[in-house]
């Protein structure tokens, strides 16, 4: 199905990795725009200086550090974890209440009212992306939504903007090109490969690199679009499976609207004392 | 920076050598980056394996405190495989000119060395001279007394191989950097040189960078676009603290401060700023009593007249050193009533921090603005520290941040860009300008009303800034840049210039030494005209020859001079040595020079008028051989005061003219491993501004210690343990982070650990940790009176300091 749109111009990454200095201005500046907590950390959670370990309810990008020996040489090697904004979103196409929306600029958005908190979506994900907020007593799915309110102005995102070397940001068709010009240029510096030009069917954030990416932490991915395999996967899943499922997230949907009319009156309760507060 | 950020594009070889950019300065990335896409070779010399040298082209190790064993060899390896810009290094440095016979060098030692005073007689350094003082020179270099022959024979012994065995260096990598770097001799190639406190923190750290600008000007890179020395200054605005007399030294704009025996304004001016006797030297610095005169009028105005010296006698006059360690010291003697630290936190900045924590305490009153609680601010309640026995007064000033207020900041490149205020400061935060005016008010008041053994320099202070809340920061920019307090003609080659009282002084050259300009600092003068704020200026555009200079942009000094020395890249006609990177170009025809801000606007050399290029020294020309320095006319390689090895080059362990201080040792029984210290891009110097803020606490919250595999094997340490490190001065706790991008250096055959740590942590703040300068050691560079941060020796043990 993805041949048959133009995704030329989709809003698009493209992460040149042998230009990334793992400075994590990228990683503040989503912090700063989305106003995510700052999470709890300890020494490193990782190799070299990563922190935190992982993608979390808090953090929707990090740089995942490698630190190593390889022939002799060191390797000290930095990697943008984000979402890949498929263009055939595998999280689109499953979830049951249609939060998910793969944006015609680019960004695969979801609506936090909508989103019932099933977790279909973090199954499905080929990259592992979507989280779930695990300390909250109705959790919800978070992930990186490309700034999609920034996108919509026609600014860049925040990761992309506080970048010094490594993204550039523009449309798909124009990132492939200037990807492949480099792979041209230079083809000593670089694997050759684009990878997230037919990952999954293709994403909006594409990724060049020195060294192979199986080596830094990438998934190797199926090629192929994914709504088409996850829904047919989804047709052999024995109906209890499905039933129940099914049954878990009307209950699941059920419970997140109640709590969200709950937190709705208190906001007002507190908005209508403040008020009063304010006139005595 | 003699060049400027942007220009770091221009370069075919980028060598960072004690500076880690992409760690410390991550937009300098972005122009080295450009370089790089372009073909340009980065090359990375670091103790470490960082961030940088994950980009770079070569990596080269090198043992800390070893840099001029490293610069020395370049040096070596350039002449003797006659990789050296010729034309530039016969025409443009001091290669030519024949040195007397006061200058030798035996076994590590320079001659005319005062063992008593621990000093050498640095006027026994001198050119021969024939008969009406000039010197005298040997175009062909082959004279055995010029500087060239005796550079090459002080270098000679800086083969590669002993070169490694001082290092640790591998030999292939060494051998790869000199041949990029080296290539870079050749016209129409050019290499710069990055540093930053690798460099400069050492006992022969002035040496250091003279080794640096050596090898630029044997290589003909210094006034090229892409070339140059260029200082990665630590802070943001730390160039401009520098440019406005930071340092105890100096008055704004490098005008020596007068010592004790500098009686009066005459002889201090014939003493600093003497002429010369070449004839093809522009000697700028002649002019320096017009610059002084001009600052003693901005400082104290209608009361600084001719018949008194400009009120030359109120500035202090200063005998000997005052520099930031001397100040420590006399407050941990008890002999310091009271200080203001302003953005300064010796509590972990300074080195041997324990002592300095001590010292605070013998304060009657200290007075601290900053952002937050800083460690020196709560250093009586520390830990270990019992509030009681403390008797210091502390104030305690919220200041405001950078986009609390408006201003100029000068960035390393010398650019001067204005700055608005952004947002309000938070609560009762203020300006500096705001505390700074508050001082002045109630001294001046006090002094007034109580007088005191001399009330004047106070009393009489010019302070015209305004009469709102807030000083003007537009008045005291526009007295920087200076004014007329008459009318007052100049004559400037066949016109004459008409200026009435209180206009705005257009450049430095209408300075003068009569009193009737005013200047608070001499090479900002050009920066807010009457054309209006140059420092506001925002014109995106570039010059034809698109090197990135954007002289519309902001302001640079000195007179929007884009690359220092920029008439170097020139030959002796005025054509660019490199035609592809013009900087400047002279227009025979036109006559005059295109491009950039030309250093001086006198034709080329080979003109009858033509003056040299490097218009800063007497001579003219480049000094590959120094006059003045106190530590010898040629970088030698010295170990650190505390050194693993004994000094393979001679029989002189360490600089001899250094200041070692008292608690120093070589007991490598004791302390087998070399610590070394540094930063790191997610936390700011002592960590007062950062280590509150929670997004860059989770990146790095906690104190860590780098080393090795083998290190961590034989100390039976793993990853994340926690560790105790020692040296004589004090032991501090962290985590083990063990790497492979830290490796043994094997020198002269042995191998030798070490030990990296960042200095941001404290007491203080969000994140919390040890302070890495309780380990480092008060030694410090004679010329410069910087402390020898980067090596020292240590131990390390498994376990905290409870175990």
């Amino acid at each position: 199905m993805s041949t048959e749109r133009d995704l030329s111009n989709q809003r698009t990454f493209l992460i040149d990795l042998t230009k990334c200095t793992g400075c994590r201005a990228c990683q503040v500046a989503c912090k700063q725009w989305n106003q995510m907590e700052a999470e709890k950390t300890s020494f490193f959670e990782g190799e070299g200086y990563q922190n935190p370990a992982t993608l979390s309810e808090y953090t929707l990008t990090t740089i995942q550090f490698k630190d190593y020996f390889h022939e002799g040489k060191n390797e000290f090697s930095f990697y943008k974890a984000m979402c890949m904004h498929c263009n055939d979103p595998a999280c689109v196409s499953v979830c049951p209440v249609s939060a998910f929306i793969k944006t015609p600029e680019g960004p695969v958005i979801y609506d936090t009212k909508r989103c019932i908190g099933c977790r279909f979506c973090m199954i499905a994900c080929p990259f592992g992306i979507p989280r779930y907020q695990w300390s909250k007593a109705l959790p919800l799915v978070v992930k990186c939504n490309g700034c999609y309110s920034r996108v919509k102005e026609g600014l860049k995102p925040a990761c992309a903007k506080a970048c010094p070397t490594a993204i550039e940001y523009g449309g798909r068709q124009e990132m492939i090109d200037e990807a492949k010009r480099r792979l041209a240029v230079n083809p000593g510096r670089y694997m050759n490969r684009i990878y997230g030009l037919e990952e999954a069917g293709g994403t909006s954030v594409l990724y060049l690199s020195a060294v192979p990416f199986d080596d830094i932490g990438f998934r190797n991915v199926t090629r192929r679009p994914l709504p088409s395999r996850t829904w047919a996967a989804l047709r052999f899943v024995p109906t209890a499976f499905i039933t129940m499922g099914g049954s878990l997230a009307f209950i699941s949907w059920l419970t997140h609207r109640k709590e969200k009319i709950r937190r709705e009156k208190e906001m007002k309760e507190v908005e209508r004392a403040s008020q009063k507060g304010d006139r005595s | 920076m003699t060049n400027h950020w942007i220009d770091l594009k221009n370069s075919d070889c980028i060598m960072a050598i004690g500076c880690n950019p992409a760690e410390n300065h991550p937009i300098s990335f972005k122009w080295i980056e450009a370089a790089v896409d372009r073909g340009a070779k980065l090359i990375s010399v670091d103790p470490r394996y960082t961030r940088t040298a994950s980009k770079a082209n070569i990596y080269a190790s090198i043992r800390p405190g070893t840099d001029i064993a490293f610069l020395g060899g370049l040096i070596n390896y350039a002449l003797t495989k006659d990789l050296i810009h010729k034309e530039y290094v016969r025409d443009y440095t001091n290669a030519s000119f024949i040195v007397n016979e006061g200058f030798n060098f035996k076994e590590g030692m320079f001659d005319h060395w005062d063992d008593r005073e621990k000093a050498y007689d640095v006027k026994a350094w001198t050119y021969s001279a024939d008969d009406s003082g000039k010197a005298l020179r040997d175009g062909t270099l082959k004279h055995p007394r010029c500087v060239f022959q005796l550079l090459k024979k002080h270098y000679s012994r800086y083969d590669v191989d002993t070169v490694v065995k001082v290092t640790g260096t591998n030999k292939f990598d060494y051998l790869r950097v000199a041949e990029t770097f080296c290539g870079t001799g050749q016209p129409g190639k050019v290499g710069t040189i990055l540093y930053a406190m690798g460099i400069t923190q050492s006992t022969h750290g002035v040496q250091n960078v003279r080794a640096v600008a050596m090898l630029q000007m044997l290589l003909g890179n210094m006034g090229i676009a892409g070339g140059g020395v260029n200082a990665l200054r630590g802070e943001s605005n730390v160039q401009g603290s520098t440019d406005y007399g930071l340092l105890f030294h100096t008055l704004p704009g490098y005008l020596p401060s007068p010592e004790y025996k500098d009686e009066t304004l005459e002889t201090a001016i014939a003493r600093y700023f003497p002429k010369t006797k070449e004839s093809k030297s522009t000697n700028w610095w002649q002019n320096g009593g017009k610059y002084m005169v001009s600052l003693l009028k901005a400082w104290w105005g209608e009361n600084a007249t001719a018949e008194n010296d400009f009120c030359y006698n109120y500035l202090p006059r200063r005998n000997g050193n005052h520099s930031y360690l001397q100040i420590i010291k006399k407050m941990i003697e008890g002999k310091l009533e009271g200080l203001v630290c302003m953005g300064m936190n010796p509590a972990v900045g300074g080195p041997d921090s324990l002592r300095a924590r001590e010292g605070l305490g013998n304060l009657k009153w200290l007075v601290t603005a900053d952002l937050w609680e800083t460690e020196t601010s709560i250093f009586w309640k520390r830990p270990g520290a019992n509030p009681k026995d403390i008797r210091t007064e502390v104030f305690m000033l919220p200041a405001a941040a950078s986009m609390e207020k408006e201003g100029s900041i000068s960035n390393s490149g010398r650019w001067t860009q204005w700055r608005y205020t952004a947002v309000e400061p938070l609560g009762n935060a203020k300006s500096d300008l705001w505390i700074l005016d508050q001082f002045h008010h109630h001294i001046k008041n006090l002094y007034k009303k109580e007088s005191g053994i001399f009330p004047d320099p106070i009393v009489k202070l010019a302070w015209n800034y305004g009469t709102g809340h807030e000083p003007d920061v537009h008045k005291v920019a526009k007295e920087i840049n200076g004014y007329f307090t008459r009318d007052t003609e100049i004559v400037d080659k066949d016109k004459t210039l008409e200026f009435k009282k209180g206009d705005q002084v257009p450049s430095f050259v209408q300075l003068q030494d009569d009193g009737s300009t005013v200047s608070g600092c001499w090479i900002y003068s050009g920066s807010y005209t009457s054309k209006g704020n140059m420092m506001a200026r925002r014109d995106p555009n570039d010059l034809p020859n698109g090197l990135g200079m954007y002289p519309g942009w902001a302001w640079s000094w000195p007179v929007n001079r884009r690359i220092l020395y920029n008439r170097a890249s020139v030959d002796k006609t005025g054509k660019p040595f490199d035609p592809k990177r013009p900087v400047i170009a002279w227009n025979a025809s036109e006559k005059k020079w295109e491009g950039d801000v030309p250093d001086g606007g006198a034709p080329p050399v080979e003109d009858e008028k033509g003056v040299y290029p490097f218009i800063m020294v007497p001579e003219g020309v480049g000094r590959l051989f120094a006059l003045t320095m106190k530590d010898g006319p040629f970088p030698e390689h010295y170990e650190p005061i505390e050194s693993p090895m004994k000094n393979p080059l001679s029989k002189v362990q360490s600089n001899p003219c250094a200041e070692v201080g008292t608690n120093v040792t070589c007991d490598l029984n004791r302390f087998p491993c070399i610590g070394t210290t540094y930063r790191m891009t997610e936390h700011w110097q002592a960590g007062a501004m950062t280590r509150s803020l929670p997004w860059l606490v989770e990146l790095v919250p906690d104190m860590f210690v780098e080393i090795s595999q083998a290190l961590a094997n034989e100390k039976d340490i793993r990853n994340g343990d926690r560790v105790t490190v020692v040296t004589e001065r004090g032991s501090i706790e962290g985590f083990a982070l063990v790497t492979f991008r830290m490796q043994p250096f094997v020198v002269n055959g042995v191998s030798i650990e070490q030990v990296g740590m960042p200095w941001h942590f404290g007491y203080a703040g969000l994140a919390t940790g040890d302070s890495a300068n309780v380990l480092t050691s008060g030694a410090q560079s004679p010329s410069s009176s910087i402390p020898e941060f980067k090596a020292f020796l240590c131990n390390i043990f498994k376990g905290g300091k409870g175990a």
